[in-house]
């Protein structure tokens, strides 16, 4: 009974969430739209047996193309095709789909679509969004003066054509707020409205735009609706949940977008941003996209099936983010509706599962690879540091250092005789590491030893070989000199090492060779030593390095060696290098080690970041079965579907030559999806509604032409983002109030055809924001690590296994608590719980249309949430430190808030609550201190804890009003 | 709803704002329906209802269960210790696992490198208990539940494909292995919508663990909405702090002075809403008292006071200490009889791939005796009927040994191909064992004992794949869960994806 097939059950989801407001032909005289109208009703009624899917066909018949629906269309006459005749068949057992497919019958109005459809000649059109856009003739308009730019002429025919008007200009107030919020999540500061306000030439509100533009909260605000996009978080998301190192990427986002690069570009790098030539660091960072899907170190684990796992999220996040595809379907079949093949899918697979980082994060950090993610000024710094260390080097001449170390030649023991035990197994770790065995100093045991081929400094891999198991290698160190040396050993697992039979370390840990060195230091006589480290194995891979001597002493022993054999030039580089850090402290020395000390402290500044690298050679890539990693069907080429855009002749095939693909002036989907998702994000809903779905079964564009000229201006304008950006802000069609008309309200309530200006409630983020803003608490400061503000009890802790590196919640202190939202700590199993009250998404998976609901929880949140009662305190704090009336704070608080001065009957409302507060908190003085001990931002010393109380509910108030949580 | 029925409803609440000129006329919803502007009304719609009344045609059916209460066994608890009696192991202790049970399937890399797979016999004692049918056999370990096997459903062929706990959490959540689908108690948020207005539809509780061991982590996505609108998302109600979170006002508030500033907020909606006339204003309005009541109804439903002592003792001294098992158990009946439709108890800490012996008796004292109070304690109510309860862990456990082996004490690995869960109320057979495991627990066998390969893609009598429980548990909710969907991406989603059956033999 189980069909494979996810379709047709379209009843309730498409009432409930699906393309709303789309105009079909309704009338026998108007044309009907192939792909529009017929599409829909072909994919959802018949696709499921006769669709593109061919290993599902039945009786030969495919409906997707004219060539295949020949057999039973006769074009220009519906009652000669047999497609009506079985779909409007009286009777049962001939009508189409069969009743026991599970599809419903078709409605009488898809019937005379499909009628209408096959009279008007029956034409197969390749779905709208699989052309390439083109630049879409200007559509005359009759009211000539409304439009100020292009996509106004598109707005206002559509508007025309029903008869409609659009809303007048907003005020300049609301307007000032609009175009700040929607551009960079914040308000306008005092200067900027000032400035907006008493620019009365033609042209301020465009300035206006380009001064928000260029303000580093630009690229705050468009990089966060992209970390939606892309999942982005600050823990692996899976499991333990661990954090990880990728916030230079997200920093690097901000970057981009407030340099405006290109958006081909910024896809590029994102993708393949290690393949272009000689990247830069930058390019590399950026490449932390690809790894930024979820990853896990579950304990049992099987490595294949993770490989899998994490290249079909990167799979279908790219798809989604970049085409506004869904593939996924085509993970386990070929596409129901869309032309995308099963071996497409993996033809796009095959360009993610060839990268250098392992399947399983090992719940590290730093999963490599890795890098150094220094900024553009803190590259130069190095830069300029290294300068100057080459020129101090360059001043030495090699014959003084070389007298120097003849002159103090360091004393280096040698290591010999290195023997090793045989392996003891034990039940686990813990006893392995616990119990002294036979070969141990003091336990006399008999015990046979074999020559160990050790050196020093060299991996010794698998000197155990077992689970939860030990063995002992010893060795002898002479000296001529009594004296203590430092040394270093490196193991997988836990190490104890003796000398002349005393315990001289221990360290039970498990870890890899290359994830520590233990320095051990210990007094070692004149002549023989006896050496023994014990070497204790989990579970998996172990292995030893031995690290003998002082390293210093040894680097100039190699350096002073190395120069001898040969003098070339980065022999005496490190022979100098060498005299500069460990000889003679010379003015040249003490300035050299200075520098090096800077150029450390710099160094361990700079963050690191997760980035992508190929493989040398790609693994080979075939199709999954069912999506099941283990179940390998036919081999597949890396390729891209047939049916969107063209991969250029030669073209590389890897992640560059995908992101050429993306890029190119034959893909149909790159610059409208995107441009789609900017309209989206100003005006709350996109041209085509369904963001994430530009495919067959993705809404229809109500205004293809709109979305068309979008697309190719921004094609136009060099991809770029702010050029994008302003052409909406700039538009009329922004510009409008937000006023809603009764009847407009009852046609198109969601403001499809813009008939007015933008209203959605604001993002969590902006919402916090905001509040922030108001109190002046909000602190300014681009990137960094993510920052853990106020939180109740308990929320990681009750999401996390107490082995997990973020199970303990430890908020920050300080100023950085009140930095923007962008920058939480991302815990991907558990996100700030204000932020998904206010519908953010748990970055676990791709999201490119948030919900925004209405909930008892959201009023709670901004009533209650520490960091909005807070900023209500201090807010409160600002109008009090101020001399005035009672009158001239309610002024200020307005705009502080609203951003417009209030109404003389809100004055009324909010002055006879003050009075009430004023005498409850007078009544109970105790009640107002209880009130106000909120927060960590200082208490205002002198103020009356009564109005001060008083006057925080006021504020509180304001943030909660419509007006603060909406755009408007 | 019929919308046409849903926006005369918000006119009556126009009018209740005194916005009658906002007035939406049926002719002209009418005109947008046929305009195909369905999707603007039910945003429209629920703009004013606020919380949704769940979607158009569902129930499909005649509900036998209203509810569920969903014990959630984290970590994958031992069938073999616990409800799968396996006398015949006794004799094969240490005993190499035939190849011809373990059938080269695959097992995780935490034991597939072990060189044997030695048997573990439980070393606990299981009696048979008379269940009003062909009796069940239980553990010494659960001798509270054991008491009250007569209304249980006790199903011993439940199987999954995950071997990991992530995916298969997420899986026995959500209907899916890897992340971004809606939870189950979002579906039926969604789908049937709330019976209440001053508590949540669907409400998540953790129970402490009593065993110091490290625990599989739950998290939101488990609770979450997917693609759903995030309205629907499970809310923890917490034993620590604020129950639901920022239910508190701030110290030094009172109600009043919270009435009064809801009052003022209220003026200034209002007016808002008279100048820009966007129904999400009124909305929000709403919103407000809402969260005003829950302020209420919240504490209310936490406060145990008024509790019977025979009550409090039949949950069990744990009862007293908010957070326990039993005490959102006790909770959990609370919210039966508030119109909560989906109460999901967390119990973590079942993962015991080493010393099983030592913390096993721990964790089953934590739940058992909450389990059979909650049963008891719904049937001499009433609630039990149409309350349907599920105890369930995310897979099962080997029969072979992680780790020693001695006569007392052992580990157990991952196991999905065969674990044992049970269900009560809501219209299942109470007394019903169903579906049986071959001599090791290893396999689902047939009456005769004769290997069943379950497939994913198809029903197999006999074995009860996660999507097979799903489909069942929406069937006793009254849903078809072929029509419960979800259109997003292009495609009508479904917690079953393209699966699931109802196994009519588990139902009265």
């Amino acid at each position: 009974m189980k069909s494979e097939l996810p379709l047709l059950l379209i009843s309730l989801g498409l009432l409930a969430s699906g393309a709303a407001f789309q105009p079909t032909a309704r009338h026998a005289e108007e044309q009907v739209v192939f792909g529009r109208d017929v599409m829909p009703i072909l994919g959802q009624r018949c696709f499921k047996c006769h669709g593109p899917d061919v290993a599902q066909v039945a009786a030969g018949l495919r409906l997707d193309s004219f060539a295949g629906a020949s057999k039973v269309i006769q074009p220009g006459f519906p009652e000669q095709s047999r497609l009506i005749e079985r779909i409007a068949a009286h009777d049962p057992a001939d009508r189409m789909p069969p009743a026991n497919s599970g599809i419903k019958p078709l409605s009488s109005e898809q019937i005379e679509t499909l009628r209408r459809w096959i009279k008007q000649g029956a034409r197969y059109e390749k779905h709208w969004s699989f052309i390439p856009p083109q630049l879409p003739a200007l559509p005359q308009v009759r009211d000539a003066k409304w439009p100020k730019n292009a996509l106004d002429r598109f707005v206002l025919a559509k508007l025309e054509e029903r008869g409609w008007k659009p809303e007048p200009e907003a005020d300049r107030d609301t307007l000032a707020l609009r175009a700040a919020l929607s551009l960079t999540g914040l308000p306008p500061t005092p200067t900027e409205l000032q400035a907006f306000r008493l620019d009365k030439l033609p042209g301020a509100y465009e300035r206006y735009v380009d001064r928000l533009l260029a303000k580093p909260a630009y690229g705050e605000h468009q990089a966060r609706f992209w970390m939606d996009a892309v999942r982005y978080g600050d823990t692996h998301g899976l499991q333990l949940d661990n954090e990880r190192g990728i916030f230079p990427y997200r920093d690097w986002v901000v970057r981009a977008f407030n340099q405006d690069l290109p958006y081909s570009d910024f896809v590029t790098w994102q993708l393949a941003g290690d393949l272009v030539p000689q990247p830069t660091t930058e390019q590399l960072i950026a490449t932390g996209y690809v790894r930024s899907n979820l990853t896990s170190a579950e304990g049992g684990a099987i490595e294949e099936e993770f490989l899998a796992r994490n290249t079909f999220d990167r799979v279908d996040t790219t798809s989604t983010v970049m085409l506004g595809l869904t593939v996924a379907c085509a993970k386990c079949h070929d596409h129901k509706y869309d032309p995308i093949k099963q071996s497409d899918y993996y033809g796009l697979y095959a360009f993610f599962n060839s990268t250098k980082d392992k399947p399983l994060d090992d719940n590290l950090t730093l999963p490599e690879p890795v890098v150094r993610a220094a900024t553009p000024d803190q590259e130069a710094e190095l830069a300029e540091m290294d300068r100057s260390l080459q020129a101090l080097r360059d001043a030495v001449p090699a014959p003084d250092a070389i007298r120097f170390f003849e002159a103090h030649k360091p004393v280096v023991p040698e290591g010999r005789d290195w023997q090793v035990s045989p392996v003891y197994v034990r039940s686990s770790f813990e006893e392995a590491f616990d119990r002294a065995e036979a070969a141990e100093p003091g336990q006399g045991g008999d015990v046979s030893w074999k020559p160990l081929a050790l050196e020093v400094g060299r991996d010794i891999p698998s000197v155990v070989g077992k689970d939860g198991a030990s063995v002992y290698v010893r060795g002898t160190v002479r000296l001529q000199t009594a004296r203590p040396i430092t040394f270093g050993v490196s193991s997988d697992d836990g190490v104890k090492v003796w000398l002349n039979g005393k315990l001289i370390h221990s360290n039970k840990v498990t870890r890899g060779v290359g994830q520590g060195i233990d320095r051990v230091t210990g007094d070692f006589r004149a002549g023989d030593n006896e050496l023994v480290l014990k070497i204790v194995n989990g579970a998996g891979p172990d292995g030893l390095n031995l690290r003998l001597f002082d390293r210093n002493d040894k680097r100039i022993e190699d350096a002073v060696a190395a120069y001898r054999k040969t003098p070339e030039p980065a022999a005496l580089a490190e022979l100098r290098a060498v005299f500069l850090e460990l000889g003679p402290a010379t003015t040249g020395a003490t300035r050299y080690r200075k520098t090096l000390a800077n150029r450390s402290e710099l160094l361990a500044s700079i963050p690191m970041s997760l980035i992508a690298q190929e493989l040398p050679t790609p693994r080979e890539t075939f199709i999954l079965q069912r999506g099941q990693y283990d179940q390998r069907g036919d081999r597949v080429e890396r390729g891209t579907p047939s049916a969107i855009g063209s991969l250029r002749a030669n073209a590389r095939l890897d992640r560059l030559g995908l992101a050429e693909w993306l890029t190119s002036p034959s893909n149909p989907l790159t610059a409208r999806v995107f441009a789609n998702r900017v309209w989206q994000q100003h005006f709350g809903v996109g041209v085509v509604k369904t963001a994430e779905d530009f495919g067959t079964q993705g809404e229809w564009p109500l205004n293809q032409p709109l979305l068309d000229y979008l697309a190719f201006a921004f094609r136009r304008h060099d991809w770029s983002v702010k050029k994008l950006n302003r052409l909406i802000v700039t538009s009329a069609t922004f510009r409008q109030s937000s006023r809603i008309t009764p009847s407009k309200l009852a046609q198109d309530p969601e403001n499809r055809l813009n008939s007015r200006g933008p209203r959605y409630r604001l993002d969590a983020e902006v919402i916090r924001d905001k509040a922030l803003f108001a109190s002046g608490l909000l602190v300014e400061k681009l990137g960094g690590r993510g920052f853990k503000p106020y939180q109740p009890d308990g929320i990681w802790e009750n999401a996390s296994d107490p082995a997990s590196a973020t199970h303990f919640y430890v908020r920050d202190r300080g100023d950085v608590i009140y930095r923007r939202s962008l920058y939480l700590f991302w815990k991907r199993t558990a996100p700030p719980p204000a932020m998904l009250n206010l519908d953010a998404p748990l970055r676990d998976t791709c999201v490119v249309r948030r919900s925004t609901t209405n909930t008892p929880l959201q009023a709670l949140t901004t009533q209650n949430e520490t960091a909005y009662l807070e900023a209500a305190r201090v807010m409160a704090q600002r109008l009090l430190t101020a001399s005035g009336t009672d009158r001239d704070r309610l002024r200020r608080a307005f705009d502080l808030t609203l951003g417009r001065l209030p109404r003389p009957n809100e004055v009324t409302v909010l002055l006879k609550a003050l009075a009430r507060y004023r005498e409850t908190y007078r009544a109970d003085p105790a009640d107002a201190k209880r009130m106000l001990d909120i927060g960590d931002a200082p208490q205002a010393k002198n103020l009356s804890t009564t109005e001060h109380a008083a006057w925080m509910i006021v504020c509180s108030t304001l943030m909660n009003t419509d007006e603060f949580l909406t755009m408007h | 709803m019929d919308p046409i029925r849903e926006a005369e409803l918000l006119m009556t609440r126009r009018q209740l704002f005194g916005r009658a000129s906002l007035g939406l006329g049926t002719a002209a919803l009418g005109r947008l329906l046929s305009a195909g502007g369905l999707g603007g009304i039910a945003t429209l719609a629920q703009a004013l209802e606020g919380q949704r009344q769940g979607i158009p045609g569902l129930p499909n059916f005649a509900p036998k269960a209203k509810r569920v209460i969903y014990l959630f066994m984290s970590g994958g608890p031992s069938q073999l210790d616990l409800w799968d009696y396996k006398p015949k192991l006794k004799e094969l202790f240490n005993a190499e696992l035939p190849d011809e049970i373990r059938r080269g399937q695959r097992i995780t890399t935490m034991t597939s490198g072990q060189t044997r797979f030695p048997i573990a016999p439980s070393v606990y004692r299981f009696d048979k208990h008379d269940n009003g049918g062909d009796g069940v056999w239980v553990s010494e370990l659960l001798p509270h539940t054991a008491g009250v096997v007569k209304e249980l459903c006790v199903v011993k062929s439940m199987w999954t494909e995950a071997i990991n706990h992530d995916p298969a959490t997420t899986f026995i959540q959500t209907g899916s292995q890897l992340p971004g689908r809606p939870s189950m108690g979002a579906w039926l948020s969604y789908g049937l919508g709330s019976m209440n207005e001053n508590l949540p539809t669907y409400v998540v509780l953790h129970s402490k663990v009593t065993s110091n061991k490290p625990n599989q982590a739950v998290y939101p996505r488990l609770w979450g909405t997917g693609f759903l609108p995030s309205e629907h998302q499970g809310v923890a109600l917490r034993s620590q702090g604020d129950p639901v979170l920022f239910l508190k006002d701030p110290d030094g508030m009172s109600r009043e002075t919270r009435r009064t500033m809801l009052d003022s907020l209220e003026a200034l909606n209002q007016q808002a809403l008279g100048e820009f006339g966007d129904p999400e204003i009124a909305a929000r309005i709403k919103q407000y008292e809402l969260a005003y009541r829950l302020q209420a109804s919240v504490p209310e439903l936490m406060d145990l006071s008024k509790e019977s002592v025979e009550t409090m003792e039949l949950y069990g001294k744990d009862a007293r200490e908010p957070g326990t098992f039993a005490a959102n158990c006790l909770l959990a009946r609370r919210m039966v009889e508030r119109g909560v439709r989906f109460i999901q108890i967390f119990h973590r800490g079942w993962d015991l791939h080493s010393d099983l012996t030592t913390d096993i008796p721990t964790q089953a004292k934590d739940v058992d005796q909450g389990c059979a109070a909650l049963i008891t304690d719904l049937k001499r109510r009433g609630l039990l009927e149409d309350t349907l309860v599920v105890w369930a862990g995310e897979f099962g456990r080997t029969v072979y040994c992680q780790g020693p082996l001695t006569q007392t004490n052992y580990g157990r690995d991952h196991h999905p191909r065969a674990f044992t869960i049970w269900m009560a109320g809501g219209g299942v057979k109470p007394g019903l064992v169903y579906g049986q495991t071959d001599d090791f627990g290893y396999n689902i066998v047939d009456k005769d004992g004769a290997i069943i390969d379950p497939s994913a893609s198809e029903f197999t009598p006999g074995a009860v794949h996660v999507h097979d429980l799903h489909a069942t548990m929406l069937h006793q909710l009254g849903i078809d869960h072929t029509q419960l969907t979800y259109h997003f991406q292009g495609r009508d989603f479904r917690l079953t994806d393209v699966h699931g059956h109802v196994v009519k033999e588990l139902l009265r």
